[in-house]
């Protein structure tokens, strides 16, 4: 039997799913383009390259992009690039921290025994199977009641106090993520052939040579996969960044929920494309990067 | 001292594991202390917290009300149990659309071939990776009276002569359900493909020497081992919608209210933050107690892992 | 090997990221650039008025916790710009949502803008700082009316921003009868198509007031009664929205219901069979105020803002741009003198510049002190069952 024969009731509800997920997103490019500021209807594509454009029955102001008014609009808008840095310089750090700590904390679990090792194991798993809010609510609760405190007791004032802003998103982030990177590269651990760091010792490798020379590149991959898990979450994340940040610490995704808050101009679907785009790109690249590998394997 | 640390297995592991253990323990343990402590307190009327032992809160979600219509002393006042009970159900409808939309596509992917198989799969990727945000807002402009839906169904009835009335399909409780589905379709694909791609072809080539069709290798062969896939898709689905406050928020239109938009209101709008500490730590048990007779049936699922 | 996909994978998505954020960072830094000597230029081609009085700031940066769109952008761009101070934005769309924010701690805002009636709690639980009148020359721009509350007397804690009403809000082409009281909007006919604010103190006041009881009074037993009324609306309510309800109406979600000034006066341009209409019991009138919070990190920049705004040159932005009733005489005069068709609308449209008949039964929310739960929970229990 062909192993990759499959029954056309497959077929046909895989391109039912595919068209699911993807309608929303062409819904979403097209309506970037759209010559209407209120964005409710599609009222075609802008067609005038002019200083000022007829929409919605009136003149209004464009620099000449043509169809693409709004991602000029988008292009102007500060907001958007602080957002975006903010978004990424979070998702750095954090990743960075979290991987670190996270992949020790693995290598712990699955090679030592040590006192709070069950503490530790279970601390581990529940931001997993939480909801977010319930660990936002908390996260809040407990910067809320303790800064005031901590200012009086510290004596901070003025910039130097502690507040609700970059560094509680990020170090909120961070203890989101680590549970998944120590998961990810436990598992890595788990398939271990533990064959290669003996014959290193036996080869008169101390400990710690071992780990960097033979074990530690053994990992990597699991170690990066992690990494990578890490970061997509810190980027995407929501819930709890709504709960901890501040003024000066938004991020695209709180962004995008406060542009929705107001009146809804195509400039939103401008930055969604650009996102997707930006998404597009990257995994096409990772995509081609694989084949590579392949080819060269081969 | 460092001597003692080279040997000393035991101190070396807390050593490793204590930057991870701390920092959970300051940001997820003591977090839900607090939320715990602040759960029994009570409210003052500016909405600060009084830090006593009441069980108020909590009396107060179950039902029991001293504040009843037809001048009974006490009655049940169903409010906050219908908005636990909607919150579950929708998480289990949610999951079990998503499974049933997951699997054939996941099916699919798998069994595709090999090179074709990564195209498919970062073809998935590109919603997931799309803003959680952004991707409601799609669906906002779908589901309105003016919006794509309406719009193709209207032109289509009006090719073929027929009188439409644009669908109310956006705040209501059906567009939550949609959004959901939506949002968390690709979680639920990856992990059932991880395990679907498992299963070593030789499987098949000996059910069919055996003499089974289609439908028996199917049930009998592929179902039960990608069930760890089905496992941890199920947790990363069905703990994220009983807790999503913004999709019911945004294509709800404040109007459907789940044990999310509760927790969130308590703490901004109502200012009862006691009331809605309760409320979050009963949205964590409900989860952890469905969660644990879940994975003790099925297995914790190894496919959480998707790497 | 999987290992040097991955690797070369995390390098490209690094680099990728560090190109963004290079650009991102350049990209701000020239909007905010020193045109030298000249006059700022905002991005979208406003010049500048320059600051008079123009204070002495040493911070460089500001955080305010305002209304979500009630902001001209160009007088955002403008003070960054003549001020070279970077303005930290975050919104709400309910005074509830920003008094929990504030009240809870841990916050960093220097200033918010709370509406009149939750001024007096805010003062009783400690959160603003009282307001040094020698910083704001200004204030004398405002009209007197608008001045010495009964929700701060003399001015002590806050300074008029924009003021309006709630009323009704009309779609005439798509409603056959048009409601014209609060009462009206029971009318089952309406069931399904109406978008109310989500504000609980004006649809909890306006229920108490059909029933004939003063919008803030504290007898439960009147509370109660109030929700089982409102309870029989809630279910007719499409949706609840204080972000932009203009949206759904301008969009034909809904055809009618209840909202601000402000996005009466959008929509009415937008669809001018969209109407605003004051109810006979009378609109709810309400006040925005600018307070600065008590722990305020940068409170010479927060006294610029406000001195800034308070000018006549500057604050007629909103006549332009956020259609509210405008206590600022001075930028009323202003606009009358040099952008004659900016005020003329203001002046001649109902919805800014409601008729004297209209409001005089009018009437203010109030702080209700000890009840404040009561109404909370009839809120959440209205709107909670399904």
């Amino acid at each position: 039997m062909n192993p990759h024969r499959r029954s056309p009731f497959v077929i046909a509800a895989a391109t039912m799913v595919y068209i699911f997920l993807y309608a929303p997103i062409v819904v979403l490019i097209l309506y970037s383009f759209n010559a209407s500021r209120a964005n409710v209807k599609f009222e075609g594509f802008i067609t005038q390259f002019s200083d000022r454009i007829e929409m919605d029955g009136s003149m209004v102001e464009a620099s000449p992009c043509g169809p693409f008014h709004w991602y000029c609009d988008l292009a102007k808008n500060d907001d958007v690039m602080e957002a975006a840095q903010n978004t990424l310089i979070i998702a750095f750090t954090a990743t960075i921290i979290a991987t670190t700590i996270g992949t020790m904390a693995a290598i712990a679990l699955q090679r030592y025994d040590f006192k709070i090792k069950p503490f530790s194991q279970l601390t581990l798993y529940i931001p997993i199977v939480i909801p977010e809010i319930v660990m936002g609510i908390g996260i809040l609760t407990l910067f809320s009641q303790t800064f005031g405190w901590l200012n009086n007791v510290l004596h901070l004032a003025g910039d130097a106090r502690l507040a609700l802003g970059i560094g509680t998103v990020t170090v909120s982030h961070i203890a989101f993520m680590v549970p998944f990177v120590t998961l990810v590269v436990q598992a890595r651990l788990q398939g271990f052939d533990k064959s290669f760091e003996e014959a290193a010792m036996d080869l008169g490798a101390n400990e710690w040579v071992t780990f960097r020379r033979v074990t530690f590149p053994m990992i990597l991959p699991g170690v990066l996969s992690g990494a990578l898990l890490a970061f997509t979450l810190s980027l995407d994340d929501f819930v709890i960044t709504f709960f901890t940040n501040g003024p000066g610490s938004t991020t695209l995704p709180i962004y995008v929920y406060g542009l929705l808050r107001r009146i809804i101009t195509p400039q939103v679907n401008a930055l969604s494309t650009v996102w997707i785009l930006v998404v597009f790109i990257a995994v096409v690249l990772l995509q081609w990067l694989q084949n590579r590998e392949e080819k060269i394997k081969h | 001292m460092l001597q003692r640390l080279r040997e000393s297995k035991s101190m070396q592991g807390t050593l490793l594991a204590l930057p991870t253990t701390a920092w959970l323990f300051v940001l997820l343990i003591i977090p839900l202390i607090l939320t715990l402590v602040v759960s029994f307190g009570q409210r003052t009327p500016d909405g600060n917290v009084v830090y006593t032992f009441s069980l108020d809160n909590y009396i107060r979600l179950f039902g029991y009300s001293t504040d009843c219509s037809d001048g009974q002393a006490s009655c049940f006042d169903p409010l906050y149990v219908n908005i636990l009970w909607r919150s579950l159900s929708l998480a289990f409808n949610t999951t079990a659309i998503v499974i049933m939309m997951a699997y054939p596509l996941s099916y699919f992917i798998a069994r595709a071939q090999p090179k074709q198989r990564n195209v498919f799969l970062f073809m998935v990727l590109i919603p997931l990776w799309t803003n959680f945000v952004i991707r409601v807002y799609a669906w906002m402009m779908l589901l309105r009276k003016e919006g794509a839906i309406n719009a193709i169904i209207g032109w289509a009835a009006h090719l073929l002569g027929l009188h439409f009335t644009p669908l109310e399909m956006l705040y209501t409780p059906g567009a939550v359900l949609v959004g959901m589905v939506y949002e968390f379709l690709p979680f639920m694909i990856l992990p059932i493909y991880t395990s679907l791609e498992k299963i070593d072809n030789s499987l098949y080539e000996a059910a069919a020497d055996l003499g089974a069709n289609a439908l028996r290798t199917f049930l009998r062969v592929t179902l039960p081992l990608s069930m760890p896939g089905v496992v941890a898709g199920t947790i990363l689905v069905f703990i994220p919608v009983m807790g999503t406050f913004i999709v019911s928020d945004i294509l709800g239109g404040r109007q459907v209210i789940l044990v999310g938009n509760l927790i969130q209101r308590q703490f901004l709008d109502a200012r009862d933050p006691t009331f809605g500490s309760a409320a979050s730590l009963i949205l964590m048990v409900m989860t952890l107690i469905v969660t644990y007779f879940y994975t003790r049936k099925f297995g914790f699922g190894e496919e959480i892992v998707v790497a | 090997m999987k290992r040097n996909i991955l690797l070369k994978g995390f390098a490209l998505v690094i680099s990728l990221s560090l190109l963004l954020a290079a650009c991102g960072g350049g990209g701000s830094a020239d909007s905010a650039a020193d045109e030298g000597n000249g006059p700022k230029v905002t991005s979208s081609g406003f010049e500048c008025p320059e600051p008079s009085p123009r204070m002495e700031v040493t911070s460089t940066e500001l955080n305010v916790f305002v209304w979500t769109e009630y902001f001209p952008q160009d007088m955002i761009d403008c003070f960054e710009l003549v001020y070279d101070i970077k303005l930290n934005r975050d919104e709400y769309s309910s005074n509830e949502e920003m008094y929990a924010k504030v009240a809870a701690g841990g916050t960093a805002y220097d200033l918010a803008q709370p509406t009149d009636y939750i001024i007096p709690l805010m003062i009783r639980q400690g959160l603003i700082q009282e307001m040094d009148h020698a910083k704001l020359p200004l204030m004398s721009n405002f009209d007197p009316n608008w001045m010495d509350q009964p929700f701060d007397p003399g001015n002590k804690y806050s300074i008029p921003y924009l003021a309006g009403t709630d009323a009704i809000i009309v779609n005439t082409d798509l409603v056959e009868n048009v409601p014209t009281s609060w009462a009206d909007l029971w009318n089952p006919e309406y069931a399904g198509r109406m978008v109310f604010l989500d504000d609980s103190r004006a649809v909890i006041g306006f229920t108490l007031i059909t029933l004939g009881y003063d919008p803030n009074t504290t007898d439960p037993a009147q509370l109660e009664e109030a929700k089982e009324k409102l309870s029989q609306l809630v279910p007719n309510v499409k949706l609840f929205d204080s972000d932009s309800p203009k949206t759904a109406l301008i969009g034909g979600d809904v055809d009618l219901g209840m909202t601000w000034t402000g996005e009466a006066f959008v929509a009415n341009q937008e669809n001018p069979a969209i109407q605003y209409i004051y109810p006979s019991e009378g609109p709810i009138l309400w006040q925005d105020n600018w307070v600065l919070l008590n722990d305020a990190a940068h409170a010479d920049a927060a006294y610029a803002w406000m001195s800034y705004i308070m000018q006549g040159d500057v604050f007629w932005l909103t006549i332009r741009d956020f259609q509210y009733t405008n206590p600022n005489q001075a930028a009323l005069d202003y606009a009358k003198a040099n952008q004659t068709d900016v005020y003329d609308a203001y002046f001649n449209s109902p919805i800014t510049n409601p008729p004297a008949e209209a409001v005089a039964n009018g009437f203010g929310i109030e702080d209700v002190g000890e009840a404040t739960p009561l109404y909370d929970n009839i809120w959440v229990e209205v709107k909670g069952g399904n």
